[in-house]
């Protein structure tokens, strides 16, 4: 990875990339009352960590990568991404984000949408690299498509070109194939392996596939419904990089299986842990 | 290449072939069907203006046969050329400057809590006032002229602009404004990189709406004041008892009107289709 210029200091390597502490997620409803999204959950990522969080819908995996990505404010705990504030990083332009929808601009070609970032950071665009980023993507050839003429799959891919683009700290990726069908959602979470292979920048994946996760994390953790809480840390051991083959590996699908099952009745695994 | 990536290839609109080409008979009658079909109540319209002035008897004064006024519009269509040009002129003038004014004021009011409090109840008492009963009032204040033409037209252009621009500053889709500002962009950034290309759709609607319309008014304002234009020479005509020339005047005021309306449609669905 080239050296980057920048002007923070580096960070020790003690500290995490992202840490989430004794958060607590409110969300005001009508008449005073609120619903509680989140209930002192912790979590801390390491750099150049994979971690992917599993939960049933509605558990408030979307509102923890929020949180990291300084769209929301925690009611309680604190949020710190590489020692700071997410909104120090963000002014910094050095996060990265992809959503489940790919919030492309339709107006735009491909090439202009990976080149976004560079726009608005003020930066000059790097040509060389966004059509380098579009080639790691799987998109050479399709520069001036519109997001129009594109299918799903290859939207989410110019989706995550653009979260590359200015070479971030930290990667956040809510769902980033949950509109895709089965097949082309397999295809892309291997694309995601290699391309993350290449890059290894710390990576928060909310996802609520499990095959996914396993596939592609270094740690998965599972989360309880509502409120939302750390329910289970589960190291992935299978080394990378990991391609199509691992999804036949008899420990993969045991890993699979014992994750689903925490995610089908999280009661009693979370009365014994 | 995967599989997605050649199905969409596939979807992108490139030279349709394949297709067999038809023989230039079959063309023809095909087009000329589809003519027919969508414009045949022109014709209807034409034939039974042609029997109205025939069987009511009328002399050629009330309804003048539709072969004297095509023939007067044709026959002599430098007496219309100056004035349907001047018309067309304080149109595109008003409408440009009012869909500019339209835009730039949504822009303001977007940008500042204050402005938007004092600007929606101005716009909505004056959008719910008939355009014919502000031209006097205007004419009042800024005189008997083109330029208070211009001013009915900039003021009948502006609110469409404004309505319209205005909702879509204030709905870009969330997805896209979160990411703009995990970006880190700054609120005139949002504003150049994303607000107001999404407007653009809402300013073609307006431009749709406001195109006839500007002339309409134009026209109105032309016959109320006098002065240049074609609603200035359908007043004179109307007052000299020229018949032909009244007639043809209205029939080439509407003409335009349809024209421009069928051309802001066609601009709306090209630029539709590029911004969304
Ligand atoms: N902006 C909001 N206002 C009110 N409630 C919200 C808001 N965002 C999320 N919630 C609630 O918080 C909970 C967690 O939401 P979310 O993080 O989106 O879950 P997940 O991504 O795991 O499906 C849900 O019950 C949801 O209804
Ligand atoms: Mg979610």
């Amino acid at each position: 990875m080239p050296a980057r210029s920048n002007d923070l200091a580096l960070p020790t390597d003690t500290e995490p990339a992202i840490a989430l502490r004794g958060i607590v997620k409110d969300f005001p409803l009508k008449r005073g009352a609120a619903v509680r999204a989140l209930d002192r959950l912790d979590l801390e990522i390491a750099h150049g960590e994979f971690v992917a969080i599993l939960g049933p819908s509605g558990c408030g995996k979307s509102t923890v990568l929020r949180l990291a990505a300084g769209l929301e404010q925690p009611t309680e705990g604190e949020v710190l991404v590489e020692g700071r504030s997410p909104a120090e990083l963000i002014r910094a332009h050095r996060l990265g984000v992809a959503f489940q929808e790919h919030a492309l601009l339709p107006w735009a070609t491909a090439r202009n949408n990976v080149a976004l970032p560079f726009r608005v950071a003020g930066r000059e665009v790097d040509r060389e690299r966004v059509d380098a980023l579009l080639e790691l993507v799987g998109l050479a050839g399709f520069e001036d498509a519109r997001p129009r003429q594109l299918s799903g799959g290859m939207r989410q891919r110019v989706a995550i070109a653009r979260a590359l683009a200015l070479e971030p700290d930290v990667l956040l990726l809510d769902e980033p194939f949950g509109a895709l069908d089965a097949v082309t959602r397999r295809r892309m979470n291997l694309e995601l392996a290699r391309i993350w292979m290449e890059q290894r920048i710390t990576t928060l994946l909310v996802t609520h596939d499990v095959d996914e996760a396993v596939l592609l994390a270094d740690r998965v953790v599972v989360m309880t419904g509502r409120p939302g809480r750390v329910l289970h840390v589960q190291q992935v051991e299978m080394p990378h990089p990991r391609g199509g083959e691992v999804t036949r590996d008899p420990e993969f699908h045991a890993l699979v299986d014992r994750l689903t099952g925490m995610l089908d009745d999280p009661e009693p695994v979370a009365a014994t842990s | 290449m995967s599989i997605d990536a050649l199905s969409a290839s596939r979807r992108v609109p490139v030279a349709q072939e394949g297709t067999a080409r038809p023989s230039p008979a079959r063309l023809l009658t095909r087009s000329l069907g589809r003519v027919l079909s969508r414009y045949w109540t022109v014709a209807a319209f034409v034939v039974a203006w042609q029997l109205w002035s025939w069987l009511t008897g009328y002399n050629q004064i009330v309804v003048p046969p539709p072969a004297m006024v095509f023939g007067d519009v044709l026959g002599n269509i430098g007496a219309y050329l100056p004035d349907l040009g001047w018309t067309l002129a304080m149109s595109a003038g008003g409408l440009v400057a009012g869909m500019a004014l339209g835009t730039m004021i949504a822009v303001v009011v977007w940008s500042s809590r204050i402005v938007s409090g004092m600007m929606t109840p101005v716009a909505l008492v004056m959008r719910s006032v008939p355009v014919v009963a502000m031209i006097p009032v205007l004419a009042r204040v800024f005189g008997y002229g083109w330029f208070t033409v211009l001013v009915i037209t900039t003021v009948v252009s502006f609110f469409p602009a404004f309505v319209l621009v205005g909702s879509r500053l204030r709905a870009a889709p969330q997805a896209t404004s979160d990411l703009m500002a995990v970006l880190g962009a700054s609120r005139s950034t949002v504003l150049r990189l994303l607000l107001l290309p999404h407007a653009v759709p809402g300013l073609l609607v307006a431009f749709r709406l406001t195109a006839p319309t500007a002339v309409l008014a134009a026209m109105l304002a032309e016959y109320l004041m006098g002065g240049r234009g074609l609603g200035t020479l359908f007043a004179q005509s109307v007052s000299f008892h020229e018949v032909g020339r009244a007639w043809g005047a209205a029939l080439v005021a509407t003409v335009v009107s349809v024209a421009c309306f069928v051309a802001a449609r066609a601009v709306e669905r090209r630029g539709t289709v590029r911004f969304s």
